[in-house]
């Protein structure tokens, strides 16, 4: 007998399915089907084991013991297989690479979660649609003699379904709106797009993969959108698996409350990877808003000795103030050096700077003695040391102990991109660009 | 030298922190004396006298261990109370819980209207006029508003109340007495009249929808869980404050009404209990504070309703959103005020009535939310290790169970006898 023959329909719902009574070819009853255990290694899951429940008691039967399923009767094996626990153990036969759950290794056994629990009503995030959304249902399909999970159900239908008044409601809108787009379209979302996050109690033996290239394409700030509407435990699971480069423009687009949240229980030695790849004003930011004893620990990770003490100098300063606002990365060059090599310098270094629209000259103490912007290197014909096109005479400059508000008005009244901030001994310490300033102004 | 400044500094520090969480629990509190809230202590002063002042205490206890739990859960979870309950139980359990707090906060929608129509007609303003207009504004404000900078203003309105305290010194009344009423019980003395506002006195300090709220803003705030004992000094401090106003709103009444025999029908009589601060001015006094809280709550509740129930549904919701991204959000709240203002305009509605009842309803409600939120609170999938201990369980479940004892010996008595 082929195992739908009492089940003609193409897919099946969750929902419906639940409840479903289970007996075996003799006609004894075994208990009602719970849940399904899939193999969450496919792009579209197929059912491994269906869950029952016997005297709230949990237990598993093969997929392969099944004779005959539909929405009226399951019927399975005499000599059928029971494991009774509350997951199902699956081994690990190759290595993974684009999946939903696990990055694991040949060999291993892993406990899988039931579906329903880690799946229906919970939040899931839609890699197509950018947003985080409640599953209502979940949608399978026939595909040979196996099941296979094609979508997840958010609409409304999908949610008159689970309350059980789908055929009320349908026979009301039938009557009035025979044509209703309630009673063909129902929300899907189709399951390669559907990342799921496992609870606390299963993070121990299942991670979630996202090696998977969905998470790593997207644009930080939809990302970083998508993290602000998940709970701490969903952040936290994304956002250790990022990479540190996506890990840090995660950082500076999300929300400010968010970030400590985000940083609570990572390890230092991770969080300094992320700062790393930050501008140092950015990270100066983020590491005054932690305690100092954990900003301390990650500051002490960061490889560069140079980045550490620019980051340590940052700290000093008030968030408010133009030593909080600056970055200590500062195009400088030296005033004998020359227009062709200065060219050079931007090609090769411009990575390293938030703008080279100005150039900064320095002189061998560290001390600012000019500034050259990038039109005026450009309209210069001849190849001279920067020190005769640089403009030396009524510097605009601050020191780093002024009020924010105050440095906007200065940018303003002089129409500066880039400020230097020198100490009392001309000393340049780093420069504010005006879109340092410009979210302070949006703030006020 | 260097030491003393920095322990200081750290000292600073770890005020600067507490002031930074502290927020969410004093709020709370302070709207928990709201139009219902007021008209029920009223109403409960007036007619025990010093009799029920003992069920204060256990009441503020309650609500200590309960929005301790809530502020708690939305600290380890990040998660508000409708999503831990649509995540644990389901669907179709959420759903109908959902429904009946709608309803309930329907009913309370309407006291807070109530409370409205009640202090402008203290003023001769008619209710056609002042419940029409006050709902226009509270859609408005929430709509087109900045809703952040009115909260300031009714939080500072909510000051209003403190006179109750300088009113409650004037009177001086047996403070032996009080303190004896307080702190013995004397559940014997309890008689089936007594009953609807013992449970009306549970329903406006504990309400349902309160702790969603207080979930919900925490979880907004962004609190880390290292700070969780910040949360407890909030929670602890907000109940602790709202006790006291409650207590001294009974005595005034109790002082003034009920050794004078004064039955209170309307919010005209309440203000009586503010006559030895205010004399002629204490109906002013006590229309400008019944207003103040009235509206507060008429804007906060219906919104913190619309955004549990999108919350719990998974709708889209928030108030920076158009209708075409959120048509739940919007249709929830628009519906809870523009009916809730109608149902109080109905001619003949006794509003001191709506008051007292719509508390009667969270009292009733309130138990089954607590079991929501006790058996949340025991789940490691969603605390952690910060679930209940054992004492802290058997303390709880005790008090659903003499909710639901008081709960249903007033339905006994009111509705079957």
């Amino acid at each position: 007998m082929a195992i739908f023959e009492e089940f003609p329909d193409i897919s099946l719902n969750f929902s419906d399915s639940i409840g479903t009574s289970i007996t075996n070819e003799s006609g004894k009853k075994i208990g009602k089907l719970n849940d399904y255990f899939v193999d969450y290694n496919d792009v579209y899951p197929v059912v491994l084991a269906l869950q029952y429940k016997i005297n709230r008691q949990l237990f598993y039967i093969n997929w392969e013991d099944i004779i005959s399923f539909s929405l009226n009767k399951i019927i399975i094996k005499d000599s059928f297989f029971v494991g009774r626990s509350r997951t199902y153990p699956k081994v690990q036969n190759k290595k993974v690479i684009a999946s939903l759950l696990a990055n694991q290794y040949a060999g291993e056994t892993l406990e899988y979660p039931a579906l329903g629990k880690i799946v229906l009503d919970r939040q899931v995030v839609d890699t197509h649609g950018k947003k985080v959304i409640r599953v209502n249902d979940i949608q399978f399909i026939k595909a040979g003699r196996m099941l296979r999970v094609t979508h997840a159900a958010v609409g409304i239908r999908s949610m008159v379904r689970r309350l059980g008044y789908e055929k009320t409601v349908d026979f009301f809108i039938k009557t009035i709106r025979p044509r209703a787009n309630y009673l063909t379209k129902e929300s899907l979302i189709n399951w390669k797009h559907v990342h799921a996050i496992p609870n606390r109690s299963f993070q121990s033996n299942l991670k979630v993969s996202l090696s998977n290239e969905d998470f790593q394409d997207m644009h930080p700030a939809d990302l970083a959108d998508i993290l602000e509407d998940l709970d701490n435990h969903g952040r936290e699971v994304i956002f250790s698996s990022l990479d540190p480069k996506m890990a840090a423009n995660i950082l500076s687009e999300i929300d400010e409350e968010i970030r400590p949240l985000l940083l609570q229980n990572e390890e230092p030695e991770n969080v300094a990877d992320i700062i790393e790849q930050m501008d140092t004003d950015d990270a100066a930011d983020i590491l005054g808003d932690l305690s100092v004893s954990k900003a301390e620990a990650i500051i002490q990770e960061i490889d560069d000795k140079e980045t550490q003490d620019e980051i340590n100098e940052l700290l000093e300063h008030k968030e408010d103030t133009a030593g909080g606002l600056m970055s200590t990365e500062v195009f400088e060059i030296s005033p004998e050096s020359t227009r062709s090599e200065v060219m050079e310098f931007i090609v090769e270094k411009h990575e390293e700077f938030e703008n080279v629209y100005d150039i900064f000259v320095v002189d061998s103490n560290g001390s600012l003695v000019g500034t050259c912007s990038i039109k005026d290197l450009l309209i210069q014909k001849e190849n001279l040391p920067i020190k005769n096109i640089m403009q030396d005479k009524d510097l605009k400059t601050l020191t780093p102990d002024v009020h924010w508000r105050e440095v906007a008005r200065y940018m303003s009244k002089y129409n500066l991109i880039n400020l230097p901030i020198i100490n009392l001994e001309q000393k340049l310490l780093g420069i504010i660009s005006v879109d340092d300033v410009l979210p302070w102004l949006l703030d006020e | 030298m260097d030491e003393i400044k920095a322990s200081q500094k750290s000292m600073w520090k770890k005020f600067v922190i507490l002031l930074g969480i502290v927020g969410p629990g004093l709020i709370t509190a302070n709207i928990d004396n709201d139009a219902g809230g007021i008209a029920t202590y009223s109403l409960a002063g007036a007619q025990t006298g010093f009799r029920l002042l003992w069920v204060l205490f256990p009441i503020t206890v309650a609500l200590i261990m309960v929005q301790e739990m809530s502020a708690r859960m939305g600290i380890v979870s990040g998660k508000g109370l409708a999503d831990l309950i649509r995540e644990r139980f389901g669907l179709k359990i959420t759903f109908y819980s959902l429904l009946f707090l709608i309803i309930a906060d329907l009913g309370n929608t309407m006291a807070e209207f109530a409370g409205i129509a009640s202090a402008g007609e203290i003023f001769g303003i008619s209710r056609y006029v002042s419940v029409p207009s006050c709902a226009l504004f509270v859609w408005l404000l929430i709509f087109k508003g900045d809703y952040k900078i009115v909260e300031r203003v009714f939080l500072a309105g909510c000051t209003v109340f403190l006179c109750y305290i300088v009113s409650g010194f004037l009177i001086s009344p047996d403070w032996a007495l009080v303190a004896k009423s307080v702190l013995i019980p004397k559940p014997t003395e309890i008689g089936a009249e007594d009953l609807p506002v013992v449970v009306g006195l549970i329903g406006t300090s504990i309400t349902p929808w309160m702790q969603f709220y207080i979930q919900s803003a925490v979880v907004e705030k962004g609190i880390a869980i290292k700070h969780l004992w910040h949360s407890k000094v909030d929670v602890i401090v907000g109940c602790l404050c709202m006790f006291l106003v409650t207590l001294f709103i009974v005595v005034c009444c109790a002082a003034t009404m009920h050794q004078s025999g004064v039955t209170i029908t309307s919010a005209k009589d309440a203000a009586m209990a503010l006559k030895p601060l205010a004399g002629d001015y204490s109906s002013i006094l006590f229309a400008v504070g019944l207003f103040n809280a009235s509206i507060f709550a008429a804007a906060l509740l219906p919104l913190a309703t619309s955004y549990y129930v999108c919350e719990g549904m998974g709708w889209e919701s928030g108030v920076d959103k158009n209708f075409k991204e959120a048509p739940n959000f919007f249709i929830i709240f628009t519906t809870l005020v523009v009916l809730g203002a109608l149902l109080v305009l109905i001619p003949g509605v006794n509003l001191f009535g709506v008051l007292i009842w719509s508390q009667v309803i969270n009292g009733v409600l309130i138990p089954l939310i607590l079991i929501f939120i006790i058996n949340l609170c025991n789940d490691p999938d969603v605390m952690g290790e910060y679930t209940n201990g054992t004492w802290y369980n058997i303390f709880s479940y005790g008090i659903v169970f003499l909710m639901f004892a008081a709960n249903a010996a007033m339905l006994y008595f009111e509705f079957l006898k």
